[in-house]
């Protein structure tokens, strides 16, 4: 028995113990935050560096994206649908380009959060301590330089949008629409102040930062476009021409001497880019990655003699070049190297064998070995005998269809892992010389000093020809007009996400499409010079579409 | 005999067992059943000790005892226990009385039992005779149709997927629907479907406020209280029990064969005027098919590649048990091997469990015990889906080449790569192992008579990894590089609990029970993972990730919460007439933010039992009839950790090859948080007629949950998509119906008969703005939580409406829906509630026959009402003439139907063709046909044993659905909530096919 009460008061005690180790300790129900990190973080000079990083990375939402693609090259005159893709709709103009959209609802969502990202250093800014001044007026000129760039595509794309320039500390449900007016001016004013402050360098100490010539582009850009919006005034165009001036002048940017090198693949960082958003080889920093590679390329892996491979690319087929593009825009072939620089003109055999031709009726069947001539396009109606004469299949703009075409190849990433692989590593060149060059022709121009737009467009010419044709480049100043840059744009930047911009900023998108675009002519209406603001947006607002509405037409 | 003993050896290690050195003298006997006929296998033991004997096949039984102190105990299953003193007896022969208060008399609740007629809540009782009923693969699936007001449905038949369970419907929208699982006493954070469902002794789900009040915080969507078999003092009985079946598949759904197929490209060229109208020719078919469509065309081949997914499967059970033990020690071990191979290939689950159930008494006040539970499982494709992809594929292709070797591309779609290479022996692997060691402790100390102070200790460990490999040659991968990715969570749950319980009879009339309790538990996630391409070698899989090119992933993640609670509970009765319980419980969890931490749940329920009224005497035939009401107010904590805090989130960009990784704004946070509250009123009624051949129960109920823990959408021009805090409130209303019936018992026959019947009405009471719907977050006042919220279809525009058909922005041939606000235009505000994927109603029949030893029963599952979204009417069906599709009626200018639009080449998908997939899911299930046979107890004993049955039994025989019969759909059965991939109330081919199971198999008892 003697034992038993031991045992008794043992257990008894094992009780105790358990009761003790449980009531005891007051803070049992605390709750530490270990994997994450907290808010205040942003208080720091760490998270004040951390925060404009972040800012950054929303700007990867639009470029190389399907999103920012499908809003810039579907539905211009220069691009129409291939046979791919669930987005043909933004090309036709049709019922189903509804507020539903998924492309209106990431992009918005994005640029907000890298906004929200923005207005959070920018006001914590001022209560950081032991941060050198000057690092400090620059995290906060880098986060303006993003809000005002957020700013500006919103705007181009919606109209006037919420306009926040405050953090969002509480939750609201209280949001109204600014006016193009307003969005201008806010603009305007964080790129202003943005400038003194950005590094004034051709490249930022840390590569792909905003610099001061960066931030005037984009502020020239702003004027350009304001100049033909609601939000015009009559001094635009002059305050656009110094900036640009600024950055042809001052900071040692200059146009490579061959148009064929600026998107060479490996030769992303060169002197005539002024701004680009950074994409890497490394999954653990490349984010989405740049996607641009998939999109203007034809269906060349099921032909003969071919496979798909990661030279050649992953042919999603989205984008066909429309026929204005390659007769009108691209007529030029003989002097103009562009044409052939941007498209993809021939395809080397990379499955020999003897096959029976596909599209080149002047044969019945082909043969190659390894690295023989596959397929070539001239570019031009090459006439039947002489394509019998090939001994590959010939691609010319009457066989053209939705899954052959000419493929813009200025974004093919052979860097890709493996022939699969979406997220491409290239940086895009968002701002590049001969898209500043090409601004201060217009304003130029539109401010009516045509010879001096001659004279810059010129410089354009030159850099484009074939080798000894400079001279048969250059135009004079009685060839200049809007059309012939509406045309030299597109030679120039056809691929790189401009040209419904452009088209809207010129106030000829409908006719254009209506002219030009077969696929989306029918449908398109003078409302679709804005797209439909989000319907989460509008359904979650206080007050819905009364509060916050919807875009005229959707 | 000595083989079973040898089966024990293990054991006699472990227990300290004492042998007595017998002093020789012998007493026998009979033992009868109160028809003075012998009853076989009654253990008789002598009191104190490990020695006893059973009795023979005519009730006889011979034993050695000490002395004329020695007292017998014989004890029996479902008979009450005697206790005879020896002295100087030789023979000693008993009868045994029939407990007539058997195990079903008494009821598990929360921190105790009570008996069933001084219940004054709502619980259901499912008991190991319906579990053991069904080859059943988990524990969940037992509750299907056996108690009332609980909607338990599976989604096809993936093996190691559990069903989804809603206790009186959904009140939630952010924190889970799931009811809380309590085994042994201890609550579970996670993962029921380890309990193996032959371990179970019996499920009570607490429904109203008054039972699961007990559990507070976490009572709000009802709780299920799962006790596992102990061992019981006497004779040492070895089980197998132990059953095989076959699974087949029920069918895909249907796609075009290669000449439907072809027909349907041309028509799809045709559509756009790149084929011309009539009788297709070769020539035509030249232009738009590739040479091997048209060589199949021509050798009228056509690839089934759904059929070349699919396999018979296989499930098998088998289990070993040990129970037994002395006065003083008692255990039961058990052993179990189950194994379910799917009928997709590729998919299969299997698990080993192994339990220790032991109780000992210490001395006359202090008893502890443990339960344990091992569990390792494998887990083979659970995010394996083929089907998709095989119901898409062109039938044109060719799968193989003439020398038998897979072609990887069939056609030349560059997106469609051969289905079958996704099943090629190692060209993808998708394992998850589980590993969970969970215990559930108890010791307890009588201190004085009546006070009794119980403590219990919950550790739990569980461990799973899941490692994924994606070979080159599949469809993901497209010929590109493996790559390979491990997961590996790591959780540490314990609980601590100190219970104190009073019991007191005051005069021959008041009785009074009070439980007092405080507990502690604590939960800690770890989780790590890295994901990877390039992996070198094939062979290697997922084991050598170092060696891949490049790492595209890493991640580690620390998880913890806690919740601290007090609790009461008082059960007071007078002559067990009028019953009352008052119970209040204080929790305090961690997940809520500072100011809120404690929440404080209240219930009372007070019975009457009118049928012991003197004024009832008369109405003899009446043996229960009681009344119940209960109200009370519970909590749901269930919001993931982290909730009230505002964090940040990572961002990664990289400036050249300098890794620019930022934090922004992430969650807004919320430091008000606090519970959510379920308030409930709950009425019921017990009955029990003429000798319990019609008994049931009744209940109505009325539950209001405010103060919902509700994502509130913001607008995303804010930064923020929403946070979580607490808005609006939500109704369940219903009523359940248990009715059990015995139609015929005589002469050996019976028949008998349960119906359950529950029928719920979910309704949305509040949102963020008052009585205001939130279209953005699809929630509707006076609705269900979720409701399938779009256009609906019409029909489709047909060739005399093409200008209407233009206003609309329309072609004749696409789909025509409803100009539901009549505004001359089609716009997100011409979208409407097209119905809920909650049942009007479900109810569950069961017959049982059983005629000398052979027992026959089926049971019949109905769910009425709700609608489904059907994903192969979408993924399968884009109508484009590029992918199969399934065998829709679509519309041509000569087949002016209104079932499908026109297929056209240009069209990605058919405008609108979300309109297309909604079904109303009503079905009516034989779940199961079971037959058995329990051998005589004659011929049981001369093969030296206790009983043998033999059952057979089909499950799933036959399905009665509209989506079937008429829309040539497959089992609608499916989730009301996402899960595991798949929407809620979706069905789609990510869901692995319904299957029909035959078994057989055996008990054994020695």
């Amino acid at each position: 028995m003697k034992t038993m009460q031991k045992k008794n008061k043992y257990s008894a005690g094992i009780f105790l113990i358990f009761l003790l180790s449980t009531t005891s300790c007051g803070d049992l129900l605390q709750e530490d935050v270990i994997s994450a990190i907290g808010n205040d973080y942003l208080n720091t000079p760490a998270g004040i560096n951390d925060g404009v990083n972040a800012a950054y990375s929303s700007v990867r939402i639009w470029y190389g994206t399907e999103a920012g693609n499908n809003f810039t090259v579907f539905g211009t005159d220069t691009h129409t649908n291939g046979a791919d893709g669930s987005w043909k709709f933004m090309n036709f103009y049709d019922s189903q380009f509804d507020s539903r959209n998924g492309h209106v609802l990431d992009v918005w969502n994005e640029f907000y959060r890298g906004i929200n990202t923005c207005n959070a250093v920018i006001d914590r800014s001022v209560n950081v301590k032991g941060m050198p001044e000057a690092t400090l007026k620059q995290r906060v000129a880098e986060a303006k330089f993003i809000r005002a760039h957020n700013y500006f595509i919103l705007t181009q794309l919606f109209g006037g949008v919420d306009l926040r320039l405050k953090e969002t500390v509480a939750p609201t449900k209280e949001v109204t629409r600014s006016t193009v007016q307003a969005q201008y001016a806010a603009i305007i004013k964080d790129l202003t102040e943005a400038i003194p402050d950005l590094e004034a360098k051709a490249k930022a100490t840390l590569y792909g930062k905003a610099t001061r010539p960066a931030a005037e582009h984009l502020l020239g850009k702003v004027y350009l476009t304001k100049s033909t919006s609601e939000a015009k005034a009559s001094d635009d165009l002059a305050k656009a021409i110094p900036l640009f001036q600024n950055v042809i002048n001052n900071y040692g940017i200059k146009l490579l001497p061959d148009f064929g090198l600026v998107h060479q693949q490996g030769n992303e960082i060169n002197d005539e880019v002024i701004w680009s958003v950074q994409y890497t080889r490394d999954p653990l920093t490349n984010g989405g990655g740049n996607n641009a590679h998939v999109f203007f390329l034809m269906e060349y892996d099921i032909q003969p003699g071919m496979q798909r491979d990661v030279a050649n690319g992953r042919p999603f087929k989205r984008y066909r070049p429309t026929t204005y593009t390659i007769d009108v825009v691209f007529k030029d072939k003989e002097n103009d190297s562009r044409y052939k620089k941007t498209f993809k003109d021939l395809y080397l055999s990379n499955k020999p064998g003897t096959y029976n031709t596909s599209f080149d009726g002047s044969k019945t069947k082909v043969t190659f070995a390894a690295g023989d001539t596959c397929i070539f396009l001239p570019g031009y109606e090459m006439p039947i005998a002489e394509r019998a004469t090939k001994k590959y299949q010939v691609l010319v703009p009457s066989r053209y269809d939705e899954r052959l075409f000419p493929s813009v190849s200025k974004h093919i990433d052979g860097g890709r892992i493996d022939r699969t692989q979406f997220e491409g590593g290239r940086d895009y060149i968002a701002f590049r010389l001969a898209d500043t060059y090409l601004m201060l022709a217009e304003a130029q121009l539109l401010s009516g000093s045509k010879d001096a737009a001659t004279a810059t467009i010129n410089v354009l010419r030159r850099r484009a020809a074939f080798p000894g044709k400079q001279a048969a480049m250059e135009i004079t100043a009685a060839q200049l007009n809007l059309e012939f840059i509406i045309e030299e744009r597109e030679r120039e930047l056809i691929g790189e996400q401009m040209r419904w911009f452009d088209l809207k900023r010129w106030g000829i998108l409908v006719e254009r499409v209506q002219k030009y675009n077969p696929q989306g002519a029918p449908n398109i209406k003078p409302f679709h010079v804005l797209r439909p603001i989000p319907q989460v947006q509008i359904d979650r607002v206080t007050g819905n579409a009364s509060a916050f509405p919807q875009n005229p037409g959707y | 005999m000595k083989k079973h003993y040898l089966l024990l050896g293990f054991l006699l290690v472990l227990l300290p067992l004492q042998f007595l050195v017998a002093q020789s003298r012998s007493i026998k006997g009979t033992v009868t059943d109160a028809n003075k006929e012998g009853l076989i296998g009654v253990t008789v033991s002598i009191k104190g000790t490990t020695v006893g004997t059973v009795t023979d096949e005519n009730g006889n039984y011979s034993i050695t005892i000490g002395s004329g102190n020695d007292i017998l105990v014989f004890s029996y299953v479902g008979f009450i226990s005697q206790e005879i003193a020896t002295g100087s007896q030789t023979v000693v022969n008993v009868t045994l009385d029939e407990d007539v208060q058997n195990l079903s008399e008494v009821v598990v609740v929360g921190y105790g039992t009570q008996k069933k007629s001084q219940l004054a809540g709502a619980i259901s009782s499912v008991n190991a005779e319906d579990i053991m009923a069904l080859p059943v693969t988990n524990a969940r699936q037992a509750l299907q149709g056996r108690a009332a007001g609980v909607d338990v449905v599976q989604a096809g038949s993936k093996p190691g997927s559990g069903p989804q369970i809603r206790i009186r419907g959904r009140r939630s929208f952010n924190a889970t629907n799931n009811p809380l699982y309590v085994v042994d006493g201890i609550p579970l954070s996670d993962g029921i479907d380890d309990i193996n469902p032959q371990d179970i002794l019996s499920m009570e789900i607490l429904k109203d406020a008054s039972a699961t009040a007990i559990y507070g915080a976490r009572g709000a969507n009802g709780v299920v209280i799962v006790s596992t078999r102990r061992g019981a003092a006497g004779k040492t009985v070895v089980s197998f029990d132990t059953y095989v079946g076959m699974n087949q598949s029920l069918g895909n759904i249907k796609v075009f064969d290669g000449p439907a197929f072809a027909e349907y490209k041309r028509e799809s060229r045709r559509a756009i005027g790149q084929y011309p109208l009539g009788q297709a020719t070769e020539a035509d078919d030249a232009k738009i098919f590739e040479p091997v469509e048209m060589e199949s065309i021509k050798l009228g081949r056509s690839t089934d590649y759904v059929n070349g997914m699919l396999q018979d499967g296989m499930i098998q059970s088998h289990q070993l048990g040990v129970s037994g033990g002395s006065e003083k020690t008692t255990f039961n071990i058990t052993g179990n091997f189950f194994q379910d191979i799917g009928v997709v290939k590729k998919q299969d689950f299997t698990r080993y469990t192994f339990r220790v159930n032991l109780d000992h008494q210490i001395n006359k006040s202090l008893k502890l015990g443990l339960s344990t539970l091992f569990v390792n499982s494998a887990r083979n494709g659970e995010n394996f889906n083929p089907l998709g992809g095989a119901l898409a594929e062109n039938p044109l292709g060719k799968p193989y080449d003439d020398a038998g070797n897979l072609i990887f591309l069939p056609t030349s779609d560059g997106l469609r790569t051969n289905p079958f290479a996704e099943i090629v022996e190692g060209a993808q692997m998708d394992l998850g192992n589980r590993f969970r060691i969970f215990n559930s402790i108890y010791g307890e100390w009588q201190i004085a008579k009546g006070l009794k102070y119980r403590v219990n200790f919950g550790p739990d460990f569980t461990v799973t990894r899941t490692g994924r490999f994606t070979g080159a040659f599949t469809n993901s991968q497209r010929g590109g590089v493996a790559t390979g990715a491990v997961e590996d969570r790591f959780t540490l749950n314990y609980t601590v609990e100190n219970i104190l319980t009073y019991d007191k009879k005051f005069g021959s009339s008041h009785n009074f029970n009070f439980t007092a309790l405080q507990s502690f538990q604590k939960d800690r996630l770890e989780t790590s993972g890295i994901s990877v391409s390039g992996i070198p070698a094939e062979t290697q899989l997922y084991h050598s990730l170092g060696s891949a090119s490049l790492i595209t992933g890493a991640s580690t993640n620390l998880s913890e919460w806690a919740l601290l609670s007090y609790m009461g509970r008082i059960n007071y009765d007078f002559r067990e007439k009028y019953l009352l319980t008052a119970t209040v419980r204080a929790d305090g969890s961690s997940r809520f933010g500072t100011n809120n931490r404690f929440g404080i749940f209240p219930s009372v329920a007070v019975g009457w039992n009118i049928a012991r009224e003197s004024f009832m005497e008369e109405l003899s035939f009446v043996e229960t009839l009681k009344l119940r009401a209960s109200y009370g107010a519970i909590g749901n904590q269930a919001i993931n950790p982290y909730q009230t805090q505002a964090l940040l989130g990572r961002t990664s960009y990289a400036y050249d090859n300098t890794a620019g990784f930022g934090y922004r704004p992430n969650t807004i946070g919320n430091p008000d948080l606090r519970w959510e509250t379920s308030t409930t009123s709950n009425l019921g009624l017990d009955f029990s007629l003429f000798a319990g051949r019609i008994s049931g129960s009744a209940e109505y109920y009325n539950t209001v949950t405010t103060d919902l823990l509700a994502p509130q959408p913001l607008p995303t021009s804010t930064g923020f998509g929403g946070f979580i805090t607490n808005v609006g409130s939500t109704q369940n209303k219903g009523v359940e119906l248990t009715l059990s019936t015995v139609n015929i018992d005589k002469g050996g026959f019976t028949w008998e008969t349960d119906l359950v019947f529950n029928k719920n009405k979910e309704a949305i009471l509040e949102l963020a703005n008052g009585k205001v719907d939130d279209i953005a977050a699809g929630r509707f006042i006076g609705q269900p939580l979720t409701v399938f919220f779009d256009y609906k279809k019409l029909g489709i525009w047909q060739t005399n409406e093409a200008d209407q058909a233009k206003i609309f922005g329309d072609k004749v041939g696409q789909i025509k829906v409803e100009d539901f606000n009549k505004d001359g235009k089609i716009n997100a505000d011409d979208r409407q509630i097209l119905g809920s994927a909650v049942p009007n109603f479900a109810a569950g029949l069961t017959n049982r026959f059983s005629y000398k030893g052979i027992d026959f029963s089926f049971f019949i599952f109905a769910r009425i009402g709700q609608m489904i979204r059907s994903r192969y009417h979408l993924d399968q069906n884009k109508l484009a003439g590029r992918y199969n599709n399934i065998a829709v009626d679509y519309w041509t200018p000569s087949n002016p139907t209104n079932a499908f639009p026109q297929p056209v080449v240009t069209q990605e998908f058919p405008k609108y063709d979300n309109s297309l997939a909604y079904f109303d899911g009503s079905f009516v299930k034989v779940r199961n046909i079971n037959i058995g046979y329990n051998l005589p107890k004659s011929v049981v004993a001369k093969l030296k044993m206790e009983s043998l049955r033999f059952f057979s039994s089909i499950q799933q025989p036959l399905i009665f659905s509209q989506y079937i019969t008429k829309y040539q759909g497959v089992d609608p059965e499916t989730w009301a909530d996402g899960e595991q991939g798949v929407g809620g109330g979706e069905v789609s081919g990510s869901v692995s096919p319904a299957i029909r199971t035959i078994t057989i198999g055996l008990n054994a008892k020695f």
